[in-house]
Parts: C-alpha cells; sequence; structure tokens
C-alpha cells in the first residue's frame, strides 16, 4: 500500500550489479536473498582476493554509482582456513540519488515515488568479503579516497581488530585510548573475555579467585 | 513642588543625626581646658617650654559637629537603603524561580495564568486558596469554580495527570520557596576560595570586588521613594549611568585573569557587548533628561507626577525610549537573549567559571542587583516612579476622590515603586523564558546598527517634544495620547507576519514536505 | 588574538556526551576541529562473543540509551536474518509501534537538548514532559523506563497491555496538539531563526559520501529511508511517506534539520495511529507471551559459515547490525557481532561543519546533528 521499492526490480538490479561485478578478475559475486519482515530484500554478496579489492572498490563507485560506505568490519580466524585467517568484510549501499534536481536554488527532493525507480537508481546492498591468508600483518587497500565514509570505519577497524589499510592518511586509534600499546587489538581471538559466563563474574566479584597468569594482562 | 510622603528616611535620620549630635554637644563640658604643660628647666634647658593650646571641648566638637552629622547621616541612609535594596531583592530571585518553573510547566504566561485556577482531570496546582488566614479564599474558591467551568480542561487523561500536576507546599504565612536565597547565601559563603594556578592574583582578586563594588554603589543613587535615597546629588543620573558603566571593566579582568581561554572568550565577548550597549542606553537615558528637563532623578519623577510639570508618564510620551531602555538593559545586565558571555552551552559558565565561593555568590548576586536596578531605573524614568496609576485623575474624582487621596496618602511611594519594579522584573523573566540566546557577533551588530540609530531618533524626538510642545504646564492630552497610538499602530504593523509566498521563497518556515499529514491535529501549513 | 586550540570537553555542558571536540580557533572565527571518541567504549563487539543470541538484545538497548528500542530491534532483525527466522505478523506490527514511539521519545530528547543548547530553556521542560508520555507508554510495553529488552528473536516479549491502544491514541493526539507549541516557540522566534538558519551547512552529496543518514540526509533534499529503500517489518503496508526539507544549493543547515526532526515526530505519530488500527487481530485483543500470534519458534544456534546482516533506520541514521554464526557453545553464540553506529560516523562530519563558523555556533551544529555518545562508542 505504501510506496516501497519493487521487489523485482532491485533484484533485476541486484543481477546486473552482480554480472558486472564477476566480470573482474579474482571477483565472484551472486545475488542472496534474505527476508525480513513483509518483502525480501536481495544483496549482492561479493568475495574478492585482497589483491582486486581496489579495482572493484573503484569500479563500484565509477561505473555502478555505489556512493555510500556503510560498515567495515574485520574478522579474525586463527582456526580458520589457510587463505582465510582474516577477513574484512564491507557494507556498501547504492542510495540511488545523483543530481537531485534544483530548481531556483532549492534542491527538490527526489524520489517522490520509489515504486517507479528502475535500473541503476534503485537502492542496493553490497556486501564484500575480502579473505586475507595467514599472516601477522594482514593488510588491505585502503578505499578512504573513494569513500569518506569508509575513513573512521577502517580506523576503528584497525583499532579493535589489527588489519592495517594501505594508504590510509591518519591511522590512530579512535574507540581505544590514544596510549594503548602497540600491538593490542582487543578483537583477536587470542584475547579472551574474563567473565565468559555470568556467574564468574558474580561469584567472584572482587577477583579474589584471579590465577597468577593474570598478573600483567591490560584488561 | 516636589512629592512627599509620610515615609520620610532621610528626614528623620537627618534630625536623629543633628538631634544626637546635639545632645553630645551638650553633654560636653564647656570650660576651657588648660592644654598648656611646662617642662621645667633641667640640666638639659635653661627655659620652661609650653606645649598644647587652650582647648575647649564644646566650642572643638562644634566646629566638626556638621561634618560629623552628616557622616552620621550618610552612614545612616547608606544602611537604610542597602538593608531596603537587600531585602526588596529578595522577591527578586523568587519571581524568577516561581515564574520560569510556572512558564516551563504551561503553555505560556495566558495558561500560566490559567493554571491558578485549572489543572488536568480537576487536579489544581494545590487549591493554594484555603491556606489563606480568616478564610479569606473562600471567594477565590468560587471564582476558580466557575472559572474552571467556563475555561476549565476536560477529565479524560487521568495520565496526562501525573505529568502536569503540581503540589504547592509551605505555611500559609511565608511564601513557599522562600528561604531558598538565604540556603543559597549560606552556602556560597561556606565554599573554599579556589584560584587558579597561574592566574594573576591581583587581578583576579580585583575583578569581584570592581563588580560588586560598583553594582552597589549604582544603588546610593537610586531613590527608592521621595525621601529613601543614600545620595542625591543634581546630577545624580550622571553618577549613576558613570558607575554603571564601571562594571564592564571587572567583568574583563575576571575573564582575563583566570588563565582560561574560555573565560577570555567569554570575558571578551561581554567587554564587547557591554560597550556596544551602554551608548544607546546613555543616550536614550539623556532623552530622557531631556524630556523630564533635570539630571536629578528625582526631579525626573516629579515632573512625571507633578501638577503643575508634566503629569504624564513618560512611558507615553517616549514608548520607543522606553522599549530602547528595556532592550539595552536586557543587554547589560546580561540575561537572555544576551547572555552570550555567560552561556552555558559553550562557554560553560563563561567569565567566572573560575570563580567559586563568596566570590562567584556575590557577582550572581550583582547580576540580579544591576536588573533590579535596571528594573527600578525603567520605574523611575518611565512608569513615574512613586506615584500610583491614575492617581490625580482618582484624587480628583467627585465624591470618592476623599478616599482616594486619603488611600494614596497612607500608602508610602516605596510600595509604588517596588510594585513596578517587580511587575518589570516578571517581564524580564518573561523573555528570559521564552527566548533563545542571540550570538556575539549578532548581538554587536544589532546594538551598533539598529539600537545606536534608534536612540538617536528618540533623542531626536525628545528635544522636539520637549522644545515644541512643553510649555511649562503639564502636557496637553493630546500629545501623548498620539504618540501611544502612533507607535502601537507601528509595532503591531511590524509584527505582523510577514506574505507567505515570500517566506516560502527564502524556504522559511514549513517548508517541508512531508505529503501525509499526521492525524489527528492540525498540521501548520 | 593568535589562534589556539580549545577543547571542549569532554566534560562540557554541550556535548551531549562524553567526547571531547578540540577546536582551533581565530578569535571567534572555528578554524579547525579534531574529535575524540572512546571515552565509554565498553568493549560490548568483544562482549557479545560470550553471549547467547537472546542475552545480547539487552546489551544492544544500552547502546544509545536515549533511543534503545530502535537498537534491540536492529538487532534482532539481524539475528533473526542469521537464525532464518519468519516473524508474525501481529508481532511486526507490535515491533512497529515500539520502535517509532521510541523514535518520537528520543527526537524529544533531542529537541529537549538543543532548545537550551541555543539558549532556549523552557523547551527543555516542555519536550521532557512529553517524553514522559511517551515513556509511560513505552512501559507499559517492555516493563521499564528506559532499556526494555522489548524483542525476542521470532517476535516480542509480551502483547499489547489491555487497554493500550486507547491510552495511546489519547496521548499522541495530545502530543499533536503539543508539537504546535514548540513549533511556535522556535519556527516564530526571529532569535532561533537567526542562530540556525545559514549555520553549518552540508551538502548532500557529501554527506552521502560520508555515510551520513537519516534525519541529516534527509534535511539535505535527499529522499533516502532505510524503511522504503529497504523495507523491513510492516512499513510497506502502511501510508507514510518520510519527511524531506527542501534545502537550498549550499546545503543542509541547522534549520533544515531541526525542521525535518519536527516532521519526523509527527510522521512517527502517525504510523503508530495506523498501526494500531491495522493490527491483524486487533489492538484490543491480548496474546500470552509465547503465543505463535507474537512469538515464533527460533533456532538458538547458528553453524559456522552462516552471516546475517540487517540495515535499520535508527533515530539517528542507519544503523546496522552484521553477526557471524558458528561460535562458542556450538553454535549458541555469535563468532563476531559488528555494530554500526551513525554517529559514529557522523559526529567527524560534523566536526568537519563547523569549520568557518563561530565559536558560539558550535554547539548549535553539533546539537542539530543529534550525537548520541552511548551508540558512537559502544
Amino acid at each position: 500500500m505504501g510506496k516501497i521499492v519493487s521487489p523485482d526490480f532491485q533484484k533485476a538490479a541486484a543481477e546486473t550489479l552482480a554480472v558486472a561485478a564477476s566480470a573482474i578478475e579474482g571477483v565472484d559475486a551472486e545475488v542472496a536473498e534474505r527476508s525480513s519482515g513483509t518483502s525480501p530484500r536481495h544483496v549482492v554478496v561479493i568475495n574478492a582476493l585482497p589483491d582486486s579489492w581496489r579495482t572493484l572498490a573503484e569500479n563500484l563507485y565509477s561505473e555502478h554509482a555505489v556512493d555510500y560506505c556503510s560498515m567495515v568490519t574485520g574478522i579474525h580466524w586463527p582456526e580458520g582456513d589457510e587463505e582465510r585467517k582474516w577477513e574484512v568484510v564491507y557494507h556498501l549501499m547504492r542510495t540511488g540519488v545523483r543530481d537531485p534536481p534544483i530548481e531556483d536554488g532549492i534542491v527538490r527532493p527526489i524520489i517522490v515515488n520509489p515504486s517507479k525507480l528502475r535500473g541503476a537508481s534503485i537502492p542496493l546492498e553490497i556486501e564484500i568479503h575480502v579473505h586475507i591468508p595467514d599472516t601477522t600483518t594482514p593488510s588491505v587497500d585502503s578505499v578512504q579516497d573513494i569513500w569518506i565514509g569508509a575513513d573512521w570505519n577502517e580506523k576503528e577497524t584497525w583499532d579493535l581488530v589489527g588489519i592495517d589499510f594501505d594508504g590510509h592518511q591518519g591511522m590512530r586509534r579512535v574507540l581505544q585510548p590514544h596510549e594503548t600499546p602497540k600491538g593490542y587489538h582487543p578483537l583477536q581471538k587470542q584475547h579472551h573475555l574474563r567473565y565468559h559466563g555470568f556467574q564468574e563474574m558474580y561469584d567472584d566479584v572482587q577477583g579474589f579467585m584471579r590465577k597468577p597468569a593474570d598478573v600483567g594482562k591490560i584488561k | 513642588m516636589a512629592s512627599s510622603d509620610w515615609l520620610d528616611v532621610v528626614g528623620w535620620s537627618e534630625s536623629f543625626s543633628s538631634w544626637s549630635m546635639d545632645n553630645v554637644h551638650n553633654i560636653l563640658p564647656s570650660s576651657d581646658i588648660d592644654m598648656q604643660m611646662t617642662i621645667p628647666s633641667t640640666w638639659a634647658w635653661q627655659e620652661s617650654i609650653t606645649l598644647g593650646p587652650i582647648f575647649n571641648m564644646q566650642s572643638g566638637f562644634a566646629s566638626i559637629q556638621p561634618a560629623l552629622e552628616s557622616f552620621m547621616h550618610a552612614t545612616i541612609m547608606c544602611t537604610v537603603v542597602f538593608t531596603t535594596m537587600m531585602l526588596t531583592m529578595l522577591a527578586i530571585p523568587y519571581i524568577e524561580r516561581k515564574f520560569i518553573g510556572r512558564l516551563m510547566d504551561r503553555l505560556g504566561a495566558t495558561t500560566t495564568l490559567r493554571s491558578l485556577w485549572v489543572g488536568e482531570s480537576g487536579v489544581t496546582a494545590g487549591e493554594w486558596w484555603k491556606q489563606l488566614p480568616f478564610g479569606m479564599g473562600a471567594p477565590i474558591g468560587w471564582a476558580v469554580k466557575a472559572l474552571n467551568s467556563t475555561w476549565g480542561n476536560s477529565h479524560e487523561l487521568e495520565t496526562i495527570a501525573r505529568v502536569n500536576n503540581r503540589s504547592y507546599h509551605g505555611y500559609w504565612f511565608l511564601l513557599p520557596g522562600f528561604f531558598q536565597a538565604f540556603a543559597d547565601f549560606m552556602k556560597f559563603a561556606t565554599k573554599e576560595h579556589i584560584v587558579p594556578k597561574n592566574a594573576d592574583k591581583v587581578v583576579f582578586e580585583v575583578a569581584p570586588v570592581i563588580i560588586i563594588a560598583t553594582t552597589v554603589m549604582v544603588f546610593a543613587f537610586i531613590p527608592f521613594g521621595p525621601h529613601i535615597y543614600a545620595a542625591n546629588p543634581e546630577l545624580s543620573l550622571l553618577f549613576m549611568m558613570a558607575i554603571f558603566g564601571i562594571a564592564p571593566l571587572g567583568v574583563f579582568f575576571a575573564g582575563w585573569a583566570s588563565n582560561n581561554k574560555y573565560t577570555l572568550i567569554g570575558g571578551m565577548r561581554s567587554a564587547a557587548q557591554l560597550t556596544a550597549y551602554e551608548i544607546p542606553l546613555l543616550i536614550t537615558v539623556l532623552g530622557v533628561a531631556v524630556l523630564s528637563g533635570s539630571f536629578n532623578i528625582i526631579e525626573i519623577v516629579d515632573f512625571q507626577m507633578g501638577q503643575d510639570q508634566g503629569n504624564v508618564w513618560n512611558i507615553f510620551l517616549m514608548p520607543l525610549g522606553a522599549l530602547l531602555f528595556l532592550v539595552t538593559m536586557i543587554a547589560e545586565v546580561e540575561r537572555i537573549p544576551f547572555d552570550m558571555p555567560e552561556a552555558e552551552a559553550e562557554l560553560v559558565e563563561g567569565w567566572w567559571t573560575e570563580y567559586g565561593g563568596i566570590r562567584w555568590g556575590l557577582m550572581f548576586a550583582a547580576e540580579y542587583m544591576r536588573s533590579y536596578a535596571a528594573c527600578i531605573l525603567f520605574a523611575l524614568f518611565f512608569l513615574g516612579g512613586w506615584e500610583a496609576p491614575f492617581q490625580h485623575t482618582l484624587s480628583g474624582l467627585p465624591v470618592v476622590g476623599g478616599v482616594f487621596t486619603t488611600v494614596f496618602s497612607l500608602i508610602p511611594g516605596m510600595i509604588w515603586v517596588l510594585l513596578k519594579a517587580w511587575l518589570l522584573f516578571a517581564v524580564f523573566v518573561w523573555i528570559r523564558a521564552s527566548l533563545h540566546r542571540v550570538r556575539t557577533d549578532q548581538i554587536l551588530e544589532f546594538g551598533w546598527r539598529y539600537l545606536l540609530p534608534l536612540s538617536m531618533l528618540n533623542l531626536v524626538i525628545a528635544v522636539f517634544l520637549r522644545l515644541q510642545f512643553w510649555t511649562g504646564e503639564p502636557w496637553e492630552l493630546w500629545i501623548p495620547a498620539a504618540v501611544t497610538m502612533v507607535s502601537a499602530g507601528l509595532f503591531v504593523i511590524l509584527a505582523i507576519d510577514e506574505d507567505k509566498e515570500a517566506l516560502e521563497i527564502q524556504r522559511r518556515p514549513y517548508s517541508t514536505q512531508a505529503v501525509v499529514k499526521a492525524s489527528p491535529g492540525s498540521h501548520r501549513e | 588574538m593568535a589562534e589556539m586550540w580549545i577543547s571542549m570537553g569532554p566534560q562540557h555542558p554541550m556535548t551531549h556526551g562524553l567526547w571531547t571536540l578540540k577546536v582551533k580557533v581565530d578569535g571567534e572565527t572555528v578554524v579547525d576541529t579534531e574529535p575524540d571518541l572512546g571515552y565509554i567504549h565498553r568493549g560490548v563487539e568483544k562482549i557479545c562473543e560470550a553471549r547467547d543470541f537472546t542475552q545480547i538484545t539487552t546489551y544492544c538497548d544500552r547502546l544509545c540509551y536515549a533511543s534503545a528500542n530502535t537498537w534491540s530491534h536492529a538487532y534482532i532483525y539481524a539475528a533473526e536474518d542469521l537464525l532464518e527466522v519468519e516473524v508474525p505478523e501481529r508481532a511486526e506490527y507490535i515491533r512497529l509501534v515500539a520502535v517509532e514511539l521510541q523514535r518520537i521519545a528520543s527526537h524529544l530528547m533531542w529537541l529537549g537538548a538543543y532548545g537550551p543548547d541555543i539558549g532556549n530553556l523552557s523547551v527543555m521542560v516542555w519536550c521532557l514532559r512529553e517524553r514522559e508520555m511517551m515513556m509511560d507508554l513505552l512501559q507499559e510495553l517492555g516493563g521499564s523506563r528506559l532499556h526494555y529488552n522489548f524483542p525476542r528473536i521470532g517476535g516480542v516479549k509480551r502483547d499489547l497491555p489491555h487497554g493500550f491502544a486507547q491510552r495511546a491514541r489519547a496521548k499522541l493526539k495530545l502530543f499533536l496538539n503539543r508539537i504546535q507549541e514548540y513549533e511556535a516557540l522556535f519556527d516564530e522566534s526571529t532569535v532561533f531563526l537567526l542562530r540556525s538558519q545559514g549555520v553549518g551547512y552540508a551538502k548532500p552529496e557529501e554527506m552521502i559520501n560520508h555515510g551520513v543518514s537519516g534525519p541529516n540526509l534527509r534535511a539535505g533534499g535527499v529522499n533516502y529511508d532505510i524503511r522504503w529503500a529497504h523495507p523491513y517489518s510492516v512499513y510497506s503496508e502502511l501510508d507514510w511517506v518520510p519527511p524531506v526539507e527542501r534545502s537550498s544549493i549550499k546545503g543542509a543547515d541547522c534549520y533544515d534539520r531541526y525542521r525535518v526532526r519536527v516532521e519526523e515526530m509527527r510522521v512517527s505519530a502517525s504510523l503508530v495511529l495506523q498501526a494500531l488500527d491495522k493490527m491483524p487481530g486487533g489492538a484490543d485483543t491480548y496474546h500470552e507471551p509465547g503465543d505463535p500470534m507474537i512469538l515464533a519458534k527460533a533456532p538458538t544456534r547458528a553453524p559456522e559459515g552462516t552471516t546475517g546482516a540487517h540495515h535499520f533506520e535508527d533515530s539517528r541514521g542507519e544503523s546496522m547490525f552484521y553477526i557471524v554464526g558458528g561460535g562458542e557453545g556450538r553454535g549458541k553464540q555469535p563468532y563476531r557481532v559488528s555494530i554500526r553506529s551513525p554517529m559514529f560516523i557522523t559526529i567527524p562530519y560534523a566536526a568537519k561543519c563547523m569549520i568557518g563558523y563561530k565559536v558560539a555556533d558550535i554547539p548549535a551544529i553539533m546539537g542539530s546533528f543529534d550525537p548520541c555518545i552511548g551508540e558512537t562508542d559502544r
């Protein structure tokens, strides 16, 4: 009843994008259907090699009007496959807004009726997985200059997970204090949570049962 | 003929001082005292030496008696005026707290008034009239019932009662919340005195002294009634304005000496703002002086009151001047909308961030004292001072005039001054609760580019009125009536909203494109 | 006066939360800014790796404490995507009611804080007064005033209480009248227009590239709302349009951002009223907790290799959860939970917006972007 983006056209747009993206070497794209609520969503899921990530990013930005970087996630897989010890997941979106019409110096809101959107103006969700093989210094090309939204996301990923971004200007700690020791990235799996269950936390509030091995731990 | 009432504190003080000094004079011995002392010759010197004159205590005292009398009179009057000022100033924070509370609680001034008799779901503000002594509140209760039946609320929503209910605790003989001011002052007085580490100690300590001293000194020249003043030189207006304008210097000292970037910015903003608004203020006050023909405040009030001088309150002759005075005074005392120098949102507390304890307490009190002085000055300059409204007209009525004359002669003039000042302070509070803070550069632009030319215009009007239309007799009635009508008409014309279409093109209010209006409830278009 | 760095924060009345904004000023003009976040970083992402899926909901409430329901629902949708759960329609309607009421409460909190930023102290009390009404409604739904833990994987915790619909309608009717009071105090005040128009321009293309979304983006004339672009829940069943402000060519200023949120409050109120009317089974019927009308049975384990992601329209923009399954307890706990906070991305952008304006504009600009540090620092 309300005006929403038509799911069929969204699926068609997603498939177009997936086909175009798969044409790049090292990139493998497909369309996944996810459901939420009353209408299905179609998401383009792409697996890319670290070497082809930058090409893919530039291609998406210039050819397919993917203009919005939502999130950059870093994951540590110490027990994963050899090629997948580290993973960076990018969530990008195509908002479908470009060159809004301007009359008398006032920007007219665009997309008044989203059910009429077709083709390259349909909003899309894109999920890109970049697997990094086993290494102590994982790194991926930075896309800070393409989407400025990736700027602080990349800083946070490095800060918490430890994945470096080549070409990133001004990398620094954003969520942890500035004086955090080098090499301490808490979301890596070798750092264990102290209280795994509620019981341990409540049974030993003052930490009398802490083991000697805990001495010197940062947190 | 100067106005006068029975509360002649100056006269009492004078007569008391001269009476007491006379008594002292009479008690003193009137015989000459030979204070000569001869040192007999010793081996050091040969002749005897005489020391001291002949001294008569009484005549010696008589020579300094006038000085002593005036000193005693001045001390008494200063004490009386200061005490009066402090006691009557207790009403000011009370008005501020309660009125702002009401305004925040409800829709605004109209509903603030309405909240006296209405509450949601039939729950009123505690049925406060029942707490008046001797059952005086019963007629109020009937009025409340009547008002509630015509303009009350429906009782649908019990849930809202929880939000809007206010109770009214307190004893009937003491206004609730009365002792808050004392408690606050006690707290400030007992706090530790902290000086920032790298602050300029001398200037840091001197700045509050300047601010508070000049503020209190202003009250020396303000007459609370026809015979209650600490000093009344011929040019009291000029003296007072001069002293009033020294405080910005203290503010700047305070901001600079605290060794804090915030206070420095606050101090400089304050200095700029106060300077910018001193000038329209002084020109407006000059207009008042021109219109009233004197620089002496008591004579200005007499001019508005006198049967043979003016007999019309200045506000009806100079509404523009009154408005200018109001606006520039709000800027001078740094209240919202002009309180950018102490804006909490940016500068924490502004130029007084680093002050604590009694220094801050007194500066905070000084800000309220300056507002109070501004209110009293407005009442004196524009609202006829200690004249009751329509005093002469009411006293001149055929039958009941005698009653009014008696009543007016029983009420000391100070009461009228205070009532008018408190009412004006309520207007200050109303403005504070409704308006936002203007940015510093906008304040300065407003002061220099709009208020200064307007104050010059006001001066021209005052000169014109005084020279052309004043003949030494009371103003002819058509002059203030014409001035008031023209001003009111201009105000209405300027206050009407502009053309909606023109506003749209400039993307002014209500340009949002929510096509579907939320329902129910009317959506402004 | 030379240029100097002023540090606003971490304890500062302006900042709406715990963060530092270092500002380089030249006299009164802002020349450079540098935000400093992370003061209340609580490590939620790491904690969630050791919690069951149902235990994580309570953490998500506390991400942005002013807008708790939107965050717990954002997580729940992502968890349902991970576990592949079908939610009954009535539960979706109840969730919509909760989320939209929370959006109104969050915007009221924003307006109540924005007024004092600009200098108007009365509106804070008025907005908090109305927010009490919304919080009463949310308390009836969720049980507490600030953090509700209301949604469950597969539905909601409890049905609408008895008489809720009637109370909600009455309160929303009163609220819609009260919005006009706020507009009178703001839109008709020349001082407010002086302070907020022409201040803090933000161009829409820049905003999109920076990752700004939600009301801040819609203030720039960009009609982008997750609720219709990637529709979820039952927003597609209701008749509504997201409010968009027609800004000028220079971009969206503080006034536009303010207008959008006021209109959003109206739109949210209308959504709630429509949802109450259209609820399957009627708004006055009550189902016991656990009834299949309001809660579907959901698996508790997510095997390795599964992922769930969901974009959600939070009060402040687009929030997103990305959950990787296959963690401890043979899949009962997630392997990684990644949270996207709109404010984490918007605050650096807002700091850039301030350059070139006066120091006095800093609270006006920052307040108009509606920062909430709880979700920023996670």
